[in-house]
């Protein structure tokens, strides 16, 4: 175990380690190894009342960043955004400022797709492993959060 | 994970945590006198990530009992009412208003549960609203429901999305109407020691539901969303206002934010919490 390119342990290639050489017999009958790196979402718009929600910040200071805007910064609306598991954050988010409102705000969800990219670097640079790009899809929120016009 | 995520910037918020916890010898008959003495009612609970898994003790961010006054501002560290000797015993979910008034009594509603099967939601609902095509043939538009409503809460939430928007890709020209509501839900939980005691949750968990229609909604109504709006969203939003930070994508690194004074502003007096300009 301790050295896999020993000739006498391609006998047990399932229990070769997963990171060794190419020289490994387990690597050979397993595809190569990959790193999976994700890439950021595709550039977004960002004005000064946008709010991208992320599952990092505390909730309180994303929902008092929002709050500030509101309220302090003179903005009549927000848009308040959220990706994957941030979507139920966001929506949160949205309701909080309502309740604290009394009501006054109201709330124009919309939803979207939004197409990710992940990278798939192999593990090992000299092996014959060619880089692979793969998209997939996730849903996404765009809350605007607004004060209705006077009529 | 689950903890300081969420609750209402409110006042009195107290914490059941240290209503319950610093007595354990008095288990048995502090807490009922905290749980029979005050109506069901006055449990409010403010709680953002949901667990709509029963079987799973939920984890309670913020419970308010009016007894031990410990300020919000600290963020409360996720209660476990299971480690507590607590087990809940039912789970009712109040109903909610529908959020499509004048919405005809016979649409389809998807109820999506965190456990649904992407696949299982989706089978069922395109064939409704595609119609048997078997039948008749090819009538355009004579098979098939108009509308349909998603409608999931907490953990679901995400998943109503992802089915709403996978139907709009497949059928296509559906026109949508988004909204987002409490929904409220009461939680029995019972002593297991205490043997009598019990006590009652309201928790409010995000719900989002999800109309789709064949037909022209209200496109003035909050929440609206035309038809094939797929990209249109961004790129409205891009023209909206002629933004000068096309290069204020997500330079998280060592950059100052002087260099982009507009975001500087939006993160003044943010304090502890440094919001990179992202």
């Amino acid at each position: 175990m301790s050295d896999p390119r020993t000739p006498g342990m391609s006998s047990v290639p399932q229990a070769a380690p997963v990171h060794t050489d190419s020289t490994s017999p387990a690597v050979e009958m397993d595809p190569v190894e990959y790193t999976l790196r994700k890439r950021l979402p595709r550039k977004l718009p960002k004005r000064r009342n946008d709010v991208y929600v992320n599952m990092k910040t505390d909730f309180r200071a994303q929902l008092a960043r929002c709050q500030k805007l509101l309220e302090g910064g003179g903005h009549r609306e927000i848009c308040v955004h959220g990706l994957g598991l941030a979507i139920n954050r966001a929506i949160n988010i949205a309701l909080q400022l309502q309740a604290s409102s009394q009501g006054v705000l109201q709330l124009a969800a919309n939803t979207s797709t939004v197409e990710l990219v992940d990278d798939l670097e192999p593990e090992d640079p000299d092996e014959a492993g060619e880089h692979l790009t793969r998209t997939r899809n996730n849903s996404a929120i765009h809350i605007k959060v607004f004060y209705p016009d006077p009529q | 994970m689950f903890t300081g995520c969420g609750m209402i910037t409110g006042q009195n918020q107290y914490l059941i945590r240290d209503a319950v916890r610093p007595l354990p010898g008095l288990e048995g008959s502090r807490p009922i006198q905290i749980e029979h003495g005050l109506p069901s009612g006055s449990f409010p609970v403010y709680h953002n990530q949901t667990y709509s898994n029963v079987v799973q003790p939920a984890v309670i961010n913020n419970v308010s009992i009016p007894l031990k006054p410990v300020p919000l501002p600290v963020p409360p560290p996720a209660l476990k009412l299971g480690q507590e000797g607590f087990k809940k015993v039912c789970r009712t979910e109040e109903d909610s208003p529908c959020p499509f008034p004048g919405l005809a009594s016979g649409v389809l509603e998807m109820r999506v549960k965190e456990g649904s099967k992407i696949r299982n939601l989706m089978g069922f609902a395109m064939a409704r609203m595609q119609g048997e095509k078997g039948i008749s043939g090819g009538g355009v538009s004579g098979g098939g429901l108009r509308q349909v409503v998603f409608t999931g809460s907490g953990r679901a939430v995400t998943k109503t999305i992802t089915c709403a928007e996978i139907m709009k890709r497949k059928v296509g020209s559906l026109h949508q109407l988004t909204k987002l509501q409490y929904k409220v839900v009461n939680e029995v939980w019972e002593s297991s020691e205490g043997g009598a005691s019990e006590m009652t949750v309201h928790r409010t968990v995000p719900s989002i539901s999800i109309l789709l229609s064949k037909d022209p909604l209200d496109p003035q109504e909050p929440g609206y969303q035309p038809p094939e709006a797929l990209s249109a969203l961004w790129e409205e939003r891009e023209g909206v206002e002629s933004s000068p930070q096309t290069a204020c994508k997500r330079t998280l690194g060592p950059l100052p934010y002087s260099s982009f004074p507009h975001c500087k502003r939006a993160c003044l007096g943010e304090g502890v919490s440094v919001h990179a300009p992202h």
